[in-house]
């Protein structure tokens, strides 16, 4: 065999072993983030479990001692975000990825389900609002500008919950919220304090679907706890 | 439509063809040629400097030839003044005093054809070099290059070339790509598949030249087409990798666009043309099956892979507009800093294509540092390398364009 085709051939296996190694490393990493998401939803459905367990302790004063809740919403976001990444690099029909999606969105409904319970014993008004897309080609057009801009309203307005939910996804809580909450597959859909509302035009207009006065921007809120 | 996956096959490409340098490199005869002592012969040489208004650095290029460690009587120096109509004429008479210098006056004809008065000039040498007059040898330079002809089978040899005196950012990338040159063609010498003999200093067997032809006009590339017909008729092409000269290059990126145009367009024309049959040639070894189509393949893969990057870039900068346009400017900012400054590894962009990226730009270096330790140049190259894998990408796009569309439209540019 010529000199050069002897090394030719040493480094196509050398390139193969490289890409080999290098595709490894990549789903290593892959696996390394779903487990980190796995990790996330293990503490927060501990978190859920405590806090039902609070909130059963103190059944004869409910409404104290209930910290963290408001965290745990937060904490809800940031596993919302890092499931958004995981998604996009895995793939939306990733089995794991769907797997960690309806564990997301069970544990959403939870905590939603946990907000109005508070709100109504404790008398608290908290501001909620339910989003539905999809990842559907064609199915929302507008569904990316609706949850950036919700994304925006989530932060400006401190107080405001957001529950995002794939409408296609196949999960029985999640057809039981939709068919409680009356939502069509009029995709995005919102129900704003128990309103509902269809498509997405420009923020304003998705602002002015929250009841007046309900929305507290962050800096308003430092203001008021100051003066106090 | 994520267009990365038509990035792959070039990726895969200048992967492979790293692994296959490596290869080469640590194979016993390049070893050998690392380790080939100075020859103790000392043919008769004529080194030829054909010239056209480089009244500024003829002069230098003179003197480091005049410098050379050889035998005064076994080495003439022929000037070639292609028609210059600056003082080029003047500053080559004033070497005529020497004996080894003749210096030739012609009309403008061209590089090849000052080549070829030179050689005709040159009736006593075994061997006949080249340099250009921007370019400056170092003493020892010829003596490591004669070397390469103990082997009877070498047509020609190149130099180990860098750039003189690098100043500017541009500069100093050239410097670390003709660094790296040095390492190309000491490993392809062990293959035999170096395809072009660069201007700035290569030598040819005289009666080589003459079996098969004195320099042509070569699509403006006339050292490349000689390499090529000695590949054709069956030569080596050596290397001397400790053979230093440097040379000058373009200081601006509009010259130097104007410069690897020629180049490429040259590579192109001379491929498709009059040496097509060498491509894809088993006949011609490393040369015919790996290192030409490569070289089609690389230039098709630079205009790819940079119109997959702007593709990109405007498909996120558009979405992005879209998505976020009604939303206050401060909060898109505040998402995407964050996102920059993130050590989190969770978000960490690294894919496939990244690490494959990563893996092809870390081989570039490695050759780089390579070409400098075996040529011995003392160089700093941070800057350049940077420059290099990172500035260099965004600009080479604008030869490759414009040299397939020159090909594609047979449009013609002059040299300069």
């Amino acid at each position: 065999m010529p000199f050069y085709l002897r090394n030719a051939l040493i480094a196509l296996l050398i390139t193969v072993a490289i890409i080999a190694t290098v595709l490894y490393a990549v789903n290593f990493l892959n696996e390394q983030r779903v487990a980190e998401l796995r990790a996330i939803e293990d503490q927060l459905a501990t978190d859920t479990l405590s806090i039902e367990t609070q909130y059963a302790l103190l059944a004869e004063a409910p409404c104290e001692g209930l910290e963290g809740s408001n965290a745990f919403t937060t904490e809800l976001g940031g596993l919302g975000d890092r499931l958004a990444f995981a998604e996009e690099r895995l793939g939306a029909t990733d089995p794991e990825v769907l797997r960690l999606k309806e564990r997301y969105t069970l544990l959403q409904i939870r905590d939603y389900l946990l907000t109005k319970r508070l709100a109504r014993t404790c008398d608290l008004e908290p501001v909620v609002a339910l989003y539905f897309y999809s990842n559907v080609p064609g199915q929302c057009e507008d569904c990316d500008r609706a949850g950036y801009a919700l994304s925006y309203l989530r932060q400006t307005y401190p107080d405001l919950r957001v529950y995002s939910f794939d409408y296609n996804l196949d999960l029985a809580a999640l057809k039981t919220l939709i068919a409680v909450e009356k939502v069509n597959a009029e995709l995005p859909a919102f129900v704003i304090q128990g309103t509902r509302a269809y498509g997405f035009t420009t923020l304003e207009d998705l602002e002015d679907s929250f009841p007046e006065g309900l929305l507290v921007p962050a800096s308003s809120t430092a203001t008021s706890t100051s003066d106090e | 439509m994520d267009l990365t996956v038509l990035a792959y096959p070039f990726l895969f490409a200048a992967i492979y063809f790293e692994a296959f340098l490596l290869v080469t490199f640590l194979s016993q005869p390049a070893k050998d040629a690392r380790d080939r002592a100075i020859s103790k012969k000392t043919p008769m040489v004529a080194m030829i400097v054909p010239c056209f208004n480089e009244e500024k650095t003829v002069g230098g290029t003179v003197e480091s030839l005049l410098a050379l460690e050889y035998p005064k009587e076994k080495l003439q120096i022929i000037l070639v003044n292609d028609g210059s109509t600056d003082a080029t004429g003047k500053v080559m008479d004033s070497f005529a005093h020497y004996a080894q210098v003749t210096v030739i006056h012609q009309e403008n004809g061209g590089k090849h054809v000052a080549l070829n008065a030179g050689i005709d000039a040159a009736k006593d040498a075994e061997i006949v070099g080249c340099l250009d007059a921007d370019s400056f040898v170092h003493t020892d330079a010829l003596r490591e290059m004669i070397s390469c002809f103990d082997d009877p089978e070498v047509g020609a040899t190149t130099a180990a070339m860098s750039v003189h005196k690098p100043k500017n950012i541009l500069e100093r990338m050239q410097n670390a790509e003709y660094i790296m040159g040095i390492a190309l063609r000491h490993i392809l010498a062990a293959v035999n598949g170096i395809y072009v003999t660069p201007g700035p200093f290569s030598l040819y067997r005289r009666d080589i030249i003459e079996k098969i032809g004195g320099f042509r006009h070569g699509h403006n590339t006339e050292d490349m087409e000689m390499a090529l017909r000695m590949q054709q008729a069956g030569y080596k092409i050596d290397s001397a990798p400790k053979a230093r000269v440097e040379t000058a290059t373009p200081r601006s990126v509009p010259s130097l666009v104007k410069q690897r145009t020629r180049w490429t367009t040259g590579f192109l024309r001379n491929m498709l043309y009059e040496y097509r049959g060498l491509v894809g040639n088993p006949r011609y070894g490393a040369l015919g099956l790996i290192v030409l189509p490569l070289g089609f393949f690389a230039i098709i893969g630079g205009i790819l892979m940079f119109g997959i990057v702007i593709y990109q870039l405007v498909k996120e900068g558009v979405n992005t507009f879209l998505i976020a346009s009604g939303v206050p400017l401060d909060y898109t900012v505040s998402t995407i800093v964050p996102k920059l400054n993130a050590i989190e590894w969770f978000y960490f962009p690294l894919t496939l294509f990244t690490l494959l990226a990563v893996v092809a730009v870390v081989g570039s270096i490695l050759f780089v540092l390579v070409g400098r330790k075996i040529s011995h140049t003392p160089a700093n190259l941070g800057v350049g390398i940077l420059g290099y894998m990172f500035v260099y990408g965004l600009i080479a796009p604008l030869w490759l364009v414009r040299s397939v569309a020159d090909v594609a439209t047979s449009t013609r540019r002059s040299w300069r």
